[in-house]
């Protein structure tokens, strides 16, 4: 469903990207490790044209597109098909946490707003904040904000969902309520496409598991393939180096 | 020559001066319309790519801001007369409210380029990925989440931009602009310069009022505006 | 007039109303040593709620932040030699108050003012240093004195700085209004010269171009010390 080919991208003299594929089906929970700095934010960003790639094409179904050079229209089309979960929630600060969810739909979508409002109350309700329709961000904690965020782009009920450390801004004792969301979407059938440090979500969510390090994609495969039989060294390093030394899994 | 200090002066020049607000709010009014869509175009260039006019806008802002008002109002008053010689236009008869209008646009556009700037910095640039992730065109994002935003950020500063300009304004009165200050000082001569300190601080009185409404305006518009800004209730 | 700027009259100018720079920067640094400790002290009173000082610095602020600064002139030039004049009458002392050289004056004027606007700049430069850090500096045993000059002073001045910066380039550009008293400072000095042969345009272009450049190297020190000031920020963190 979402293919993208060769993608790169420089910052000044730093290669961020350097050649990148990378493959989704529909239905696929695909979560992205690696170092800081090995590029995962970047792929995120370069696929919602947050960031604009140096050269690369991505396909969305039948859409093709040159991620560097695409049209306006085109850009719209693939951000209407995606939605984006960021790090530091970006919730809209001046509309309340409904408004925020029905901002897309009305806005960008032309849903008939009494339409969007039933659609952004369940959306609210699913992440579990039915009792904070018309709280303003300022009003929320960094969970509740996240939660938010999470039914955002669940209400627009996009192909893909791209999540970029929804977590790592977070309290610790916040990360868990937010995660269970997270699962309870997946769960539903929702494409995600997920950068987290969060190893028990990779493990225990994920049918594919992205090993990135230094701009390109190291190792690909299922949780079991990379936790528990990695092949390459880099891969090794970085699980021995992020999980505890007597981490077993079961899978 | 009598020298004794005498209340009833404030109180009795109080309404002859108080007419001529008029004029010093016509020519104040002008300048606000006129300097914040200077201004507005000015904020445009320094946000936007283009490096030639960054520099242009943010030179400009430099040079206003180092320029003392009433320099700016001679330079206006008798340079653009003389600047319009070589074209041959004669500009000598202008009416001067003329010049102090133009001489306070070019101010007030710095100004006002500068709070929008401040204002629309200061929004983080996720509003704007956030607002575009979720499918809002670049001119929707702008309109319905960075504008409202930075418009409450801009509020406070933009009051204070018009108390600084009502006030730069008072110098209007030394190119010969009958305005409140220009009365004042009409009034003092023909009392043969006794009693001045009666009619300045009558004036200074005046302003003090405008001042302070001028804030208390904002401060409410302010909380008006700022949605989003609350704090936690407990209730 | 239409024949064009008269370059000769715009040169000589020039180093006519550069002459005038030296009493513009007196009174800017005698009204700022007088401002600076003076609007610290009055802040500290707004931000320890001092009973009666506290009223006083707001009501006086709000003066001086809601008046133009030529009609505080015109006040102070006006009552100061009235109270003056009074005064040395009672006590028989035998000064003649309109003999005053007009720069006392403009000492007092512009002090009056600064202050004020320096008392805002120093309470919005106190209260952004964290509570904690005064009783983190009282907690080791240093006192209040102590705690307020090694540890509040340094963080609320980096503040500050920028502040300040602006208050003095307002300073130097209100000077101008010295005309009023007759202080012989940048604008009145080009304006004089001007008045022989009409050469206004060429008179206000020199004054303006003075005033950029001395604004631009007030601009440019404050510039440099904040970067110093910054760097021994991060250096010792």
């Amino acid at each position: 469903m979402l293919k993208i080919n060769d993608i790169h991208k420089s910052f000044g003299n730093n290669e961020i990207l350097k050649g990148v594929d990378l493959s989704i089906d529909k239905g696929d929970v695909v979560v992205i490790l690696g170092p800081s700095g090995s590029g995962k934010t970047t792929l995120l960003r370069c696929i919602n044209f947050l960031e604009k790639a140096d050269s690369g094409q991505a396909g969305f179904g039948d859409l093709k597109v040159n991620l560097h050079g695409a049209s306006k229209r085109d850009i719209h089309t693939i951000r209407q098909k995606t939605a984006f979960v960021f790090q530091n929630y970006n919730l809209f600060n001046n509309k309340t946490a409904l408004e925020n969810v029905t901002e897309g739909l009305i806005v960008g979508r032309r849903v008939p707003k009494a339409d969007a409002i039933g659609i952004g109350k369940k959306a609210l309700d699913k992440v579990g904040l039915s009792d904070k329709y018309d709280s303003y961000p300022s009003q929320l904690s960094g969970g509740q904000q996240q939660r938010v965020g999470i039914a955002r782009a669940v209400a627009l009920n996009p192909d893909i969902i791209l999540f970029d450390e929804p977590t790592s801004a977070l309290d610790p004792e916040l990360v868990g309520e937010v995660l269970t969301v997270m699962k309870n979407i997946a769960k539903e059938g929702t494409t995600m496409l997920v950068v987290t440090h969060e190893m028990s979500f990779a493990k225990d969510v994920a049918n594919r598991v992205i090993f990135m390090d230094g701009g390109v994609v190291v190792e690909e495969g299922s949780p079991h393939d990379i936790f528990v039989s990695p092949k390459e060294e880099r891969t090794k390093k970085f699980l021995k180096r992020v999980l505890p030394e007597d981490y077993t899994f079961y899978i | 020559m009598e020298k004794y200090f005498d209340v009833s002066y404030i109180w009795s020049s109080l309404p002859i001066l108080l007419p001529f607000l008029k004029v010093t709010f016509m020519v104040a009014g002008l300048s606000i319309i006129f300097g914040t869509f200077l201004g507005l175009i000015l904020a445009v260039m320094k946000l936007g790519k283009n490096k030639i006019a960054q520099k242009t806008a943010h030179f400009y802002t430099t040079i206003l801001r180092c320029t003392p008002s009433i320099v700016l109002l001679f330079l206006v008053y008798y340079g653009v007369p003389a600047l319009a010689d070589n074209f041959g236009l004669y500009l000598h008869d202008l009416n001067t409210a003329v010049f102090v209008v133009i001489t306070f646009t070019l101010q007030f556009a710095a100004i006002m380029s500068e709070v929008i700037r401040s204002a629309f910095d200061s929004i983080e640039k996720g509003q704007f990925e956030a607002a575009v992730s979720v499918g809002l065109s670049p001119f929707q994002a702008y309109r319905r989440i960075i504008f409202p935003q930075a418009l409450v950020v801009a509020l406070p500063n933009f009051g204070n931009g018009l108390i600084a300009l009502l006030q730069e304004g008072s110098l209007a009165y030394t190119i010969g602009l009958i305005d409140i200050v220009g009365k004042a000082n009409l009034i003092i001569a023909a009392n043969y310069n006794t009693h001045a300190l009666e009619i300045f601080i009558a004036l200074a009185i005046v302003y003090w009022v405008i001042s302070i409404l001028i804030e208390k305006f904002f401060g409410k518009l302010e909380k008006v505006f700022s949605k989003g800004k609350q704090t936690i209730n407990t209730n | 007039m239409s024949e064009g700027l008269n370059y000769t009259f715009l040169i000589d100018t020039f180093f006519i109303a550069l002459s005038g720079v030296p009493i513009t920067l007196l009174v800017t640094i005698v009204a700022l040593l007088i401002a600076l400790p003076l609007g610290f002290l009055l802040a500290l009173t707004r931000i320890n709620q001092v009973p009666v000082l506290n009223w006083f610095s707001r009501i006086y602020v709000s003066f001086v932040r809601g008046t133009p600064i030529i009609i505080q002139i015109f006040i102070v030039y006006a009552s100061v030699p009235l109270i003056l004049s009074l005064f040395f009458e009672k006590y028989n002392i035998n000064i003649n108050v309109y003999n005053i050289n007009p720069i006392w004056y403009a000492f007092i004027v512009f002090s009056f003012s600064t202050t004020a606007i320096l008392i805002e700049v120093f309470r919005s430069a106190l209260s952004t240093v964290n509570k904690g850090q005064l009783e983190a500096a009282q907690s080791v045993g240093l006192s209040n004195f102590q705690a307020y000059r090694r540890i509040v002073i340094p963080q609320a001045l980096v503040v500050a700085l920028p502040n300040i910066c602006t208050a003095t380039v307002n300073l130097i550009k209100a000077t101008s209004l010295g005309y009023a008293m007759s202080l012989q400072e940048i604008t009145l000095k080009a304006k004089v010269a001007a008045n022989v042969g009409y050469n206004y345009v060429e008179a206000y272009i020199d004054i303006f171009l003075v005033y950029i450049i001395l604004c631009s190297l007030v601009e440019y020190g404050f510039k440099i010390y904040e970067k110093r000031l910054r760097r021994y920020k991060y250096v010792s963190a």
